[in-house]
């Protein structure tokens, strides 16, 4: 329990107490403060306050989608915003958001995702949002399946290898970081070899393209369809598996339908969704390889366990 | 398909059938064009016994319309209507025909309703934009063309859980990405998912997943009937048509068993029409073509693929061979 508490994002509030009542109407009841305010917000009731500080900690990207209707490019796949490859790249590391209105939400479930310390500063807008995915963080269950890996990727912490790292995250192609080729893992990634050059790095892009054409779609732990603003995080060990599913777009429109399909026999499932969404999954299906389901609705965040 | 007819096309004229100037559709001749054809391709003396060839009054029965472009240009609701109206007389339950179509919106911007029988289903599968909830998990197509994450392309449920019968209603258009939008392409990306990454780019991928997708069962076997909706045409800038200069009327109705020698008769339209007016043809692929401002008709956003037709009858879907179509041509 207190692990899964530790994962939790926390609201980081430079207000004066005087600003409590906004809180309370939010449903905040627990707040990260500057050392400097600790004592002010001491005695504040129904609020909890704790010391933090931004200092050192890394700024994310606001979690969201660019459209990018109207801009050429080589591409016409929605540009996500995400911050996964980071949380991947400093497992240890202190995070936080600076985020407004409904994407308080969205960052505190990416955060929670992947089990990441991060702090979230946001506006009068983001309180009620951020409170009620946090009151929805708090009713999953702790996680504590290893994150799945179909790739080991060597990162030399360069900008270009942590920009393969982001496409790899938003293509779902599932990896984690080796310091050397690692031969249980399906494929493994090291830029400036004669198969990845660092020249292709210039388009990441093209670099998650290889990755994926030598892994193969068959051998995907995890696939998405349905849905281009959907990114999974699978962890899984023995009978049980979870996935976690984040809509990207989640701020400004839900998606009607995602399927997934993981690796594996899974017979049996349950869900937790944010955002007071009440639905079960449709077309359930256990073969003998994979297991396939649909998500009929998926607003910003959602839970699915599955186990045999 | 290619159905008990391979490699015969009614071709029904009637210069009356729509005024070119208001639009205005004869309802009455409409149903003249549609009888005489149905008779003339099964040899019937009634119109009844034609339609009975092809749905029984236990069938459920899909109207296949196509409403891109709409409300400029789609499935005349005349034509539709007058469908409707014979599977009706044949002893088919109003409750048990659905016209559909897979965008909400742009079946919605026609109306059908106020055509219609009462009782007539009027279905759309994406009631929101790229929903996949109202496509089939378990039969899909599945091919990359570009790298995308989501490689499969869905049948609508409609097709394959309820429909026993098809009839496909498409338009006569060009079309920028395919060359032609006809019979095939309205049966193979009017019916499934996920179509429009085939075109993504100057070069598409039109050729061969039309056919591919048209030659899926069920579709394959359910679509029984094409009735091709040719009083108003499209021959540049296809299929949306938001510039009326672009629009034609050929006045005329197309039916068949054959997907593929329709629309083959549909490319000798638009050429011709194309070439009446100075523009390249549709199997033009130079470069040079290729461009942003389709406003001029030598100009495309893509390379245009009408192969696709001749492709599709390399599947089985039907006869491309010119000598082995038999077109007949009735004048109303």
């Amino acid at each position: 329990m207190l692990l899964l508490l530790a994962a939790l994002p926390g609201l980081f509030w430079e207000g004066a107490p005087d600003t409590a009542p906004a809180l309370h109407d939010a449903g905040i009841k627990q707040i990260l403060v500057p050392a400097s305010r600790l004592d002010s917000w001491k005695g504040v009731p129904d609020i909890t306050a704790a010391a933090a500080d931004l200092q050192g900690a890394m700024k994310l990207l606001a979690p969201t989608v660019n459209y990018r209707i109207d801009e050429a490019s080589a591409t016409r796949a929605p540009w996500i915003v995400a911050n996964g490859w980071r949380f991947i790249r400093r497992p240890q590391g202190r995070f936080y958001y600076d985020v407004t209105g409904r994407q308080a939400a969205l960052a505190a479930a990416e955060a929670f995702a992947y089990g990441a310390q991060a702090m979230i500063r946001t506006d009068a807008a983001g309180l009620k949002p951020l409170a009620e995915m946090l009151d929805f963080l708090r009713t999953i269950p702790g996680d504590p399946l290893p994150p799945v890996a179909d790739i080991g990727y060597i990162d030399d912490g360069s900008t270009a290898s942590g920009e393969v790292m982001n496409l790899l995250v938003r293509d779902n192609l599932l990896f984690r970081l080796v310091a050397a080729p690692d031969g249980r893992l399906k494929v493994n990634v090291k830029l400036g070899t004669k198969e990845y050059p660092l020249a292709d790095a210039k388009n990441p892009s093209t670099v998650a393209h290889t990755v994926r054409f030598n892994l193969t779609d068959d051998k995907r732990s995890l696939r998405i369809y349905g849905s281009p603003v959907v990114v999974a995080r699978l962890t899984a060990s023995g009978d049980h598996a979870r996935v976690h599913l984040l809509n990207y777009a989640g701020a400004s429109r839900k998606v009607d339908g995602v399927r997934i399909r993981v690796l594996g026999r899974y017979t049996k499932h349950q869900l937790w969704m944010a955002d007071g969404t009440n639905v079960e999954l449709l077309d359930f299906s256990a073969q003998p390889d994979a297991t396939e389901f649909t998500l009929p609705e998926l607003k910003t965040y959602g839970v699915i366990d599955l186990s045999r | 398909m290619p159905g008990p007819y391979p490699g015969q096309v009614i071709r029904v004229h009637a210069e009356n059938s729509i005024d070119a100037n208001s639009g205005k559709v004869n309802a009455q001749l409409v149903h003249q064009m549609i009888a005489s054809g149905m008779k003339a391709l099964t040899g019937d003396a009634r119109n009844e016994d034609a339609w009975a060839r092809f749905i029984s009054p236990r069938d459920v029965v899909g109207i296949k319309v196509n409403c891109s472009g709409a409300p400029r240009i789609c499935s005349s609701p005349e034509i539709v209507a007058d469908i409707a109206n014979n599977l009706i007389a044949v002893g088919v339950p109003a409750k048990q025909i659905y016209v559909y179509e897979r965008f909400e919106n742009q079946l919605q911007s026609v109306g059908y309703g106020k055509y219609l029988p009462a009782g007539v289903n009027i279905y759309a599968v994406e009631t929101s934009r790229s929903s996949i909830l109202n496509y089939d998990p378990k039969t899909y197509v599945e091919t990359s063309f570009f790298g995308e994450d989501d490689t499969r392309s869905n049948v609508a449920r409609l097709v394959s859980e309820t429909l026993t019968k098809i009839v496909n209603v498409p338009n006569l258009k060009e079309h920028q990405a395919s060359g032609v939008t006809g019979c095939l392409k309205n049966i193979a990306y009017g019916n499934f998912s996920n179509v429009a990454r085939s075109h993504n780019f100057e070069k598409t991928n039109t050729l061969t997943f039309i056919g591919t997708l048209a030659a899926v069962e069920p579709v394959h076997s359910r679509v029984v009937l094409n009735i091709m909706d040719g009083l108003r045409g499209v021959w540049h800038a296809g299929p949306f048509s938001e510039m009326a200069r672009f629009r034609f009327y050929p006045k005329q109705i197309m039916i068949g068993t054959d997907p593929v020698a329709m629309d083959h008769e549909l490319i000798d339209v638009i050429e011709a029409k194309r070439k009446a007016e100075g523009a390249v043809s549709i199997f033009d692929r130079s470069m040079s073509h290729v461009g942003r401002d389709n406003s001029n008709p030598n100009t495309n956003h893509y390379i245009r693929e009408p192969g696709h037709v001749e492709y599709a009858s390399k599947l089985g879907l039907g006869v491309f061979d010119d000598a082995r179509i038999k077109l007949k041509v009735i004048e109303l």
